[in-house]
Protein backbone atom coordinates (compact mmCIF):
# COMPACT_ATOMS: atom_id res chain seq x y z
CA UNK A 1 0.00 0.00 0.00
CA UNK A 2 2.90 2.30 0.67
CA UNK A 3 4.06 1.78 -2.89
CA UNK A 4 0.60 2.66 -4.18
CA UNK A 5 0.57 5.86 -2.20
CA UNK A 6 3.96 6.81 -3.47
CA UNK A 7 3.06 6.00 -7.05
CA UNK A 8 -0.07 8.06 -6.70
CA UNK A 9 1.82 10.97 -5.20
CA UNK A 10 4.25 10.96 -8.09
CA UNK A 11 1.63 10.74 -10.82
CA UNK A 12 -0.63 13.39 -9.39
CA UNK A 13 -1.07 16.70 -11.15
CA UNK A 14 -3.45 19.05 -9.39
CA UNK A 15 -4.86 22.17 -10.92
CA UNK A 16 -2.16 24.05 -9.00
CA UNK A 17 0.72 22.31 -10.71
CA UNK A 18 -0.96 22.20 -14.13
CA UNK A 19 -4.07 24.36 -14.61
CA UNK A 20 -4.85 22.97 -18.07
CA UNK A 21 -3.70 19.35 -17.89
CA UNK A 22 -4.36 18.38 -14.29
CA UNK A 23 -5.28 14.74 -13.83
CA UNK A 24 -6.86 14.74 -10.37
CA UNK A 25 -9.66 16.78 -8.85
CA UNK A 26 -10.75 17.35 -5.26
CA UNK A 27 -13.97 15.49 -4.48
CA UNK A 28 -16.50 17.20 -2.24
CA UNK A 29 -17.85 15.44 0.85
CA UNK A 30 -21.22 15.43 -0.91
CA UNK A 31 -22.37 16.35 -4.41
CA UNK A 32 -24.38 19.59 -4.51
CA UNK A 33 -27.11 21.09 -6.68
CA UNK A 34 -27.68 24.82 -7.21
CA UNK A 35 -31.28 25.99 -7.68
CA UNK A 36 -32.56 29.45 -8.48
CA UNK A 37 -35.81 31.34 -8.56
CA UNK A 38 -36.90 34.91 -9.12
CA UNK A 39 -40.04 36.67 -10.33
CA UNK A 40 -38.72 35.99 -13.84
CA UNK A 41 -38.88 32.21 -13.31
CA UNK A 42 -42.40 32.26 -11.89
CA UNK A 43 -45.71 31.68 -13.64
CA UNK A 44 -44.24 31.92 -17.05
CA UNK A 45 -43.07 29.32 -19.48
CA UNK A 46 -39.43 29.82 -20.02
CA UNK A 47 -37.85 28.85 -23.30
CA UNK A 48 -37.11 25.16 -23.35
CA UNK A 49 -33.49 24.35 -22.79
CA UNK A 50 -32.19 21.20 -24.43
CA UNK A 51 -32.47 18.32 -21.98
CA UNK A 52 -28.86 17.48 -22.62
CA UNK A 53 -27.78 20.89 -21.38
CA UNK A 54 -30.25 21.27 -18.54
CA UNK A 55 -31.34 18.30 -16.45
CA UNK A 56 -35.02 18.52 -15.70
CA UNK A 57 -36.22 19.21 -12.20
CA UNK A 58 -36.67 15.76 -10.72
CA UNK A 59 -40.16 14.59 -9.90
CA UNK A 60 -40.53 14.40 -6.13
CA UNK A 61 -40.19 10.82 -4.95
CA UNK A 62 -42.18 10.58 -1.74
CA UNK A 63 -45.78 11.43 -0.86
CA UNK A 64 -44.76 14.16 1.56
CA UNK A 65 -42.74 15.77 -1.14
CA UNK A 66 -45.67 15.86 -3.53
CA UNK A 67 -46.98 18.76 -1.47
CA UNK A 68 -43.85 20.65 -2.37
CA UNK A 69 -44.44 20.22 -6.04
CA UNK A 70 -46.18 23.54 -6.50
CA UNK A 71 -43.43 25.25 -4.55
CA UNK A 72 -40.78 23.57 -6.67
CA UNK A 73 -42.45 24.36 -9.99
CA UNK A 74 -40.94 27.83 -10.11
CA UNK A 75 -37.54 26.84 -8.79
CA UNK A 76 -35.07 26.10 -11.54
CA UNK A 77 -32.31 23.60 -11.19
CA UNK A 78 -29.14 25.27 -12.40
CA UNK A 79 -26.43 22.61 -12.13
CA UNK A 80 -24.93 19.86 -9.99
CA UNK A 81 -21.26 19.45 -9.13
CA UNK A 82 -19.12 17.22 -6.96
CA UNK A 83 -15.62 18.66 -6.96
CA UNK A 84 -13.89 21.78 -5.71
CA UNK A 85 -12.71 22.56 -9.23
CA UNK A 86 -16.26 22.40 -10.65
CA UNK A 87 -17.60 24.60 -7.85
CA UNK A 88 -15.22 27.40 -8.79
CA UNK A 89 -15.97 27.03 -12.50
CA UNK A 90 -19.61 27.63 -11.61
CA UNK A 91 -18.87 30.44 -9.16
CA UNK A 92 -16.77 32.29 -11.71
CA UNK A 93 -19.52 32.11 -14.35
CA UNK A 94 -22.63 32.99 -12.41
CA UNK A 95 -24.16 36.13 -10.95
CA UNK A 96 -23.39 37.10 -7.35
CA UNK A 97 -26.29 37.91 -4.98
CA UNK A 98 -25.65 41.66 -5.14
CA UNK A 99 -26.56 41.58 -8.84
CA UNK A 100 -29.64 39.41 -8.55
CA UNK A 101 -33.06 40.98 -9.07
CA UNK A 102 -35.31 41.53 -6.07
CA UNK A 103 -37.15 38.53 -4.66
CA UNK A 104 -34.62 36.09 -6.03
CA UNK A 105 -33.12 33.10 -4.24
CA UNK A 106 -30.17 30.80 -4.70
CA UNK A 107 -30.59 27.41 -3.05
CA UNK A 108 -27.46 25.27 -2.77
CA UNK A 109 -28.53 21.84 -1.52
CA UNK A 110 -26.99 18.42 -1.33
CA UNK A 111 -27.84 16.42 -4.40
CA UNK A 112 -31.08 14.50 -3.96
CA UNK A 113 -32.50 16.96 -1.40
CA UNK A 114 -34.94 19.51 -2.76
CA UNK A 115 -35.04 22.94 -1.12
CA UNK A 116 -38.41 22.42 0.50
CA UNK A 117 -39.55 21.64 4.06
CA UNK A 118 -41.35 18.59 2.78
CA UNK A 119 -38.23 16.76 1.69
CA UNK A 120 -37.47 13.77 3.90
CA UNK A 121 -34.09 15.27 4.76
CA UNK A 122 -35.61 18.61 5.81
CA UNK A 123 -38.95 17.77 7.37
CA UNK A 124 -37.54 17.24 10.89
CA UNK A 125 -35.04 20.05 10.57
CA UNK A 126 -34.76 23.78 10.87
CA UNK A 127 -32.65 26.69 9.82
CA UNK A 128 -30.15 29.20 11.06
CA UNK A 129 -30.75 32.51 9.37
CA UNK A 130 -29.83 36.15 9.45
CA UNK A 131 -31.52 39.09 7.81
CA UNK A 132 -29.33 42.00 6.76
CA UNK A 133 -30.45 45.48 5.65
CA UNK A 134 -29.68 45.84 1.99
CA UNK A 135 -28.24 49.32 1.91
CA UNK A 136 -25.60 48.58 4.55
CA UNK A 137 -24.69 45.15 3.24
CA UNK A 138 -24.68 45.39 -0.55
CA UNK A 139 -20.89 45.46 -0.44
CA UNK A 140 -20.64 42.47 1.93
CA UNK A 141 -23.34 40.07 0.81
CA UNK A 142 -21.36 38.47 -2.01
CA UNK A 143 -18.51 37.56 0.32
CA UNK A 144 -20.90 36.38 3.02
CA UNK A 145 -22.66 34.11 0.51
CA UNK A 146 -19.35 32.81 -0.85
CA UNK A 147 -18.10 32.00 2.64
CA UNK A 148 -21.43 30.37 3.45
CA UNK A 149 -21.16 28.16 0.37
CA UNK A 150 -17.53 27.31 1.15
CA UNK A 151 -18.39 26.22 4.69
CA UNK A 152 -21.21 24.11 3.25
CA UNK A 153 -19.29 22.35 0.47
CA UNK A 154 -16.14 22.11 2.62
CA UNK A 155 -18.36 20.55 5.30
CA UNK A 156 -17.02 22.71 8.11
CA UNK A 157 -20.32 24.00 9.55
CA UNK A 158 -20.86 20.80 11.45
CA UNK A 159 -17.77 20.02 13.49
CA UNK A 160 -18.69 16.35 13.62
CA UNK A 161 -20.36 15.31 10.38
CA UNK A 162 -19.25 11.72 10.79
CA UNK A 163 -19.88 11.47 14.51
CA UNK A 164 -22.65 9.73 16.33
CA UNK A 165 -23.86 6.35 15.18
CA UNK A 166 -21.40 4.49 13.03
CA UNK A 167 -21.28 4.32 9.29
CA UNK A 168 -24.59 5.91 8.43
CA UNK A 169 -24.03 9.06 10.46
CA UNK A 170 -24.59 12.08 8.27
CA UNK A 171 -23.86 15.76 8.36
CA UNK A 172 -26.50 18.05 9.84
CA UNK A 173 -26.40 20.43 6.90
CA UNK A 174 -28.80 19.91 4.00
CA UNK A 175 -28.42 23.22 2.19
CA UNK A 176 -27.81 26.96 2.24
CA UNK A 177 -29.89 29.80 0.79
CA UNK A 178 -29.40 33.44 -0.08
CA UNK A 179 -32.48 35.57 -0.66
CA UNK A 180 -32.74 39.09 -2.04
CA UNK A 181 -35.69 41.23 -1.00
CA UNK A 182 -36.44 44.89 -1.67
CA UNK A 183 -35.07 46.01 1.70
CA UNK A 184 -32.85 43.19 2.89
CA UNK A 185 -30.83 40.05 2.22
CA UNK A 186 -31.31 36.80 4.08
CA UNK A 187 -28.80 33.99 4.45
CA UNK A 188 -29.95 30.61 5.76
CA UNK A 189 -28.40 27.27 6.67
CA UNK A 190 -30.80 24.34 6.71
CA UNK A 191 -30.25 21.47 9.08
CA UNK A 192 -31.49 17.90 8.96
CA UNK A 193 -32.60 17.91 12.58
CA UNK A 194 -33.88 20.45 15.09
CA UNK A 195 -33.66 20.02 18.87
CA UNK A 196 -36.75 19.65 21.01
CA UNK A 197 -37.00 21.74 24.12
CA UNK A 198 -36.69 18.76 26.42
CA UNK A 199 -33.33 17.84 27.85
CA UNK A 200 -33.04 14.62 25.85
CA UNK A 201 -31.87 16.75 22.99
CA UNK A 202 -29.01 18.46 24.80
CA UNK A 203 -26.38 16.89 22.57
CA UNK A 204 -28.19 17.82 19.38
CA UNK A 205 -28.90 21.28 20.70
CA UNK A 206 -25.24 21.90 21.37
CA UNK A 207 -24.32 20.56 17.93
CA UNK A 208 -26.88 22.89 16.32
CA UNK A 209 -25.58 25.78 18.41
CA UNK A 210 -22.09 25.00 17.18
CA UNK A 211 -23.30 25.43 13.60
CA UNK A 212 -24.84 28.79 14.50
CA UNK A 213 -21.70 30.04 16.23
CA UNK A 214 -19.51 28.97 13.33
CA UNK A 215 -21.89 30.77 10.96
CA UNK A 216 -21.92 33.97 12.99
CA UNK A 217 -18.24 34.19 13.90
CA UNK A 218 -16.20 32.36 11.25
CA UNK A 219 -18.41 32.75 8.21
CA UNK A 220 -20.10 36.11 8.69
CA UNK A 221 -17.23 37.61 10.66
CA UNK A 222 -19.12 38.96 13.68
CA UNK A 223 -17.81 38.70 17.20
CA UNK A 224 -19.47 36.24 19.54
CA UNK A 225 -21.07 38.88 21.73
CA UNK A 226 -22.09 41.24 18.94
CA UNK A 227 -25.81 42.02 18.83
CA UNK A 228 -27.14 42.35 15.32
CA UNK A 229 -30.88 42.94 15.53
CA UNK A 230 -32.14 46.33 14.37
CA UNK A 231 -34.30 47.89 11.71
CA UNK A 232 -34.62 45.26 8.96
CA UNK A 233 -31.94 43.19 10.71
CA UNK A 234 -32.14 40.07 12.86
CA UNK A 235 -29.78 38.15 15.07
CA UNK A 236 -28.35 34.90 13.78
CA UNK A 237 -31.28 32.77 14.88
CA UNK A 238 -32.48 29.21 14.64
CA UNK A 239 -36.04 28.09 14.11
CA UNK A 240 -37.31 24.60 13.37
CA UNK A 241 -39.35 24.28 10.17
CA UNK A 242 -42.27 23.05 12.28
CA UNK A 243 -42.17 26.26 14.31
CA UNK A 244 -41.81 28.33 11.15
CA UNK A 245 -45.06 26.81 9.89
CA UNK A 246 -46.86 27.98 13.01
CA UNK A 247 -46.09 31.54 11.99
CA UNK A 248 -45.22 33.53 15.06
CA UNK A 249 -47.14 31.31 17.43
CA UNK A 250 -44.81 30.70 20.35
CA UNK A 251 -41.80 30.27 18.13
CA UNK A 252 -38.83 29.01 20.10
CA UNK A 253 -35.81 30.61 18.63
CA UNK A 254 -32.22 29.92 19.51
CA UNK A 255 -29.96 32.96 19.19
CA UNK A 256 -26.30 32.52 18.30
CA UNK B 1 0.81 9.98 -24.28
CA UNK B 2 1.21 13.47 -25.71
CA UNK B 3 2.51 12.16 -29.00
CA UNK B 4 0.54 14.52 -31.17
CA UNK B 5 0.17 17.73 -29.29
CA UNK B 6 -1.04 20.21 -31.85
CA UNK B 7 -1.14 23.98 -31.80
CA UNK B 8 -4.85 23.85 -31.23
CA UNK B 9 -5.64 23.80 -27.54
CA UNK B 10 -7.54 20.78 -26.31
CA UNK B 11 -11.18 21.41 -25.47
CA UNK B 12 -10.94 23.32 -22.19
CA UNK B 13 -13.20 20.95 -20.28
CA UNK B 14 -11.10 17.89 -21.08
CA UNK B 15 -8.95 17.99 -17.96
CA UNK B 16 -11.95 18.42 -15.68
CA UNK B 17 -13.87 15.70 -17.49
CA UNK B 18 -11.07 13.16 -17.35
CA UNK B 19 -9.40 14.03 -14.05
CA UNK B 20 -9.84 11.31 -11.48
CA UNK B 21 -10.99 11.80 -7.94
CA UNK B 22 -8.25 12.11 -5.34
CA UNK B 23 -8.54 9.05 -3.15
CA UNK B 24 -6.02 9.94 -0.44
CA UNK B 25 -5.97 13.63 0.33
CA UNK B 26 -2.88 13.23 2.52
CA UNK B 27 -0.88 11.83 -0.39
CA UNK B 28 -1.20 15.00 -2.43
CA UNK B 29 1.84 17.24 -2.53
CA UNK B 30 1.00 20.83 -3.43
CA UNK B 31 3.41 23.25 -5.06
CA UNK B 32 5.28 25.64 -2.83
CA UNK B 33 3.04 28.44 -1.66
CA UNK B 34 -0.14 26.36 -1.85
CA UNK B 35 -1.48 25.13 1.49
CA UNK B 36 -2.92 21.67 2.06
CA UNK B 37 -6.32 21.33 3.69
CA UNK B 38 -6.07 21.54 7.48
CA UNK B 39 -5.09 17.98 8.41
CA UNK B 40 -7.43 17.69 11.40
CA UNK B 41 -10.41 17.95 9.06
CA UNK B 42 -9.54 14.66 7.39
CA UNK B 43 -8.04 12.61 10.19
CA UNK B 44 -10.38 9.67 9.73
CA UNK B 45 -11.55 10.48 6.26
CA UNK B 46 -13.12 7.77 4.19
CA UNK B 47 -12.08 7.58 0.58
CA UNK B 48 -13.39 10.58 -1.33
CA UNK B 49 -15.15 12.05 1.73
CA UNK B 50 -12.98 15.05 2.47
CA UNK B 51 -13.58 18.29 4.33
CA UNK B 52 -11.86 21.49 3.29
CA UNK B 53 -11.24 24.74 5.14
CA UNK B 54 -12.01 28.07 3.52
CA UNK B 55 -8.40 29.15 3.10
CA UNK B 56 -7.67 25.98 1.17
CA UNK B 57 -10.74 26.37 -1.04
CA UNK B 58 -10.09 30.04 -1.81
CA UNK B 59 -6.81 29.11 -3.47
CA UNK B 60 -8.76 27.68 -6.43
CA UNK B 61 -10.75 30.84 -7.10
CA UNK B 62 -8.35 32.48 -9.54
CA UNK B 63 -7.43 29.21 -11.28
CA UNK B 64 -10.70 27.38 -11.95
CA UNK B 65 -12.54 29.78 -14.23
CA UNK B 66 -13.77 27.40 -16.86
CA UNK B 67 -17.49 27.68 -17.53
CA UNK B 68 -19.13 24.34 -16.70
CA UNK B 69 -20.22 22.45 -19.82
CA UNK B 70 -23.55 21.67 -18.16
CA UNK B 71 -24.37 25.26 -17.19
CA UNK B 72 -27.55 26.29 -19.03
CA UNK B 73 -27.69 29.73 -20.65
CA UNK B 74 -28.44 31.93 -17.65
CA UNK B 75 -31.04 34.04 -19.39
CA UNK B 76 -32.95 30.86 -20.29
CA UNK B 77 -33.64 30.26 -16.60
CA UNK B 78 -34.35 33.89 -15.80
CA UNK B 79 -30.96 34.39 -14.19
CA UNK B 80 -29.98 37.80 -15.45
CA UNK B 81 -28.13 40.53 -13.58
CA UNK B 82 -30.15 43.60 -12.77
CA UNK B 83 -29.18 46.82 -14.43
CA UNK B 84 -26.63 48.18 -11.99
CA UNK B 85 -27.56 51.78 -12.80
CA UNK B 86 -31.06 51.09 -11.51
CA UNK B 87 -29.59 50.43 -8.08
CA UNK B 88 -28.65 54.05 -7.87
CA UNK B 89 -25.02 53.23 -7.24
CA UNK B 90 -22.64 56.06 -7.64
CA UNK B 91 -19.09 55.00 -8.29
Amino acid sequence: QEVDMQAQAEGIRTVFSDPTNFNVKHPLYSPWTLWFDSPATKGRNLPQTPVSAFPQTPIPQTPGVAAAQGWMEDIKRVISFDSVEEFWGLYNNIIPPSQLPQKANYYLFKEGIIPAWEDEANKNGGKWSIQLPKDKNRAHVDKMWLYTMLAAIGETFDPAPTQGGGGNAVSLITGVIVSTRPQFYRLSIWTRLAPNTNDDDAALRSRIEGVGKHFKINVLGYSESQRLAGPLATEVEFLSHKDSEKKGKSARKIIA
Amino acid sequence: TDAKRSNVAAPPQSALATARIISDINAVAYPEGVSSPRPELNENAKEGKFRYDREFLLQFMSICKEKPAMLPPLDAIGLEPVDQSSLGLTR
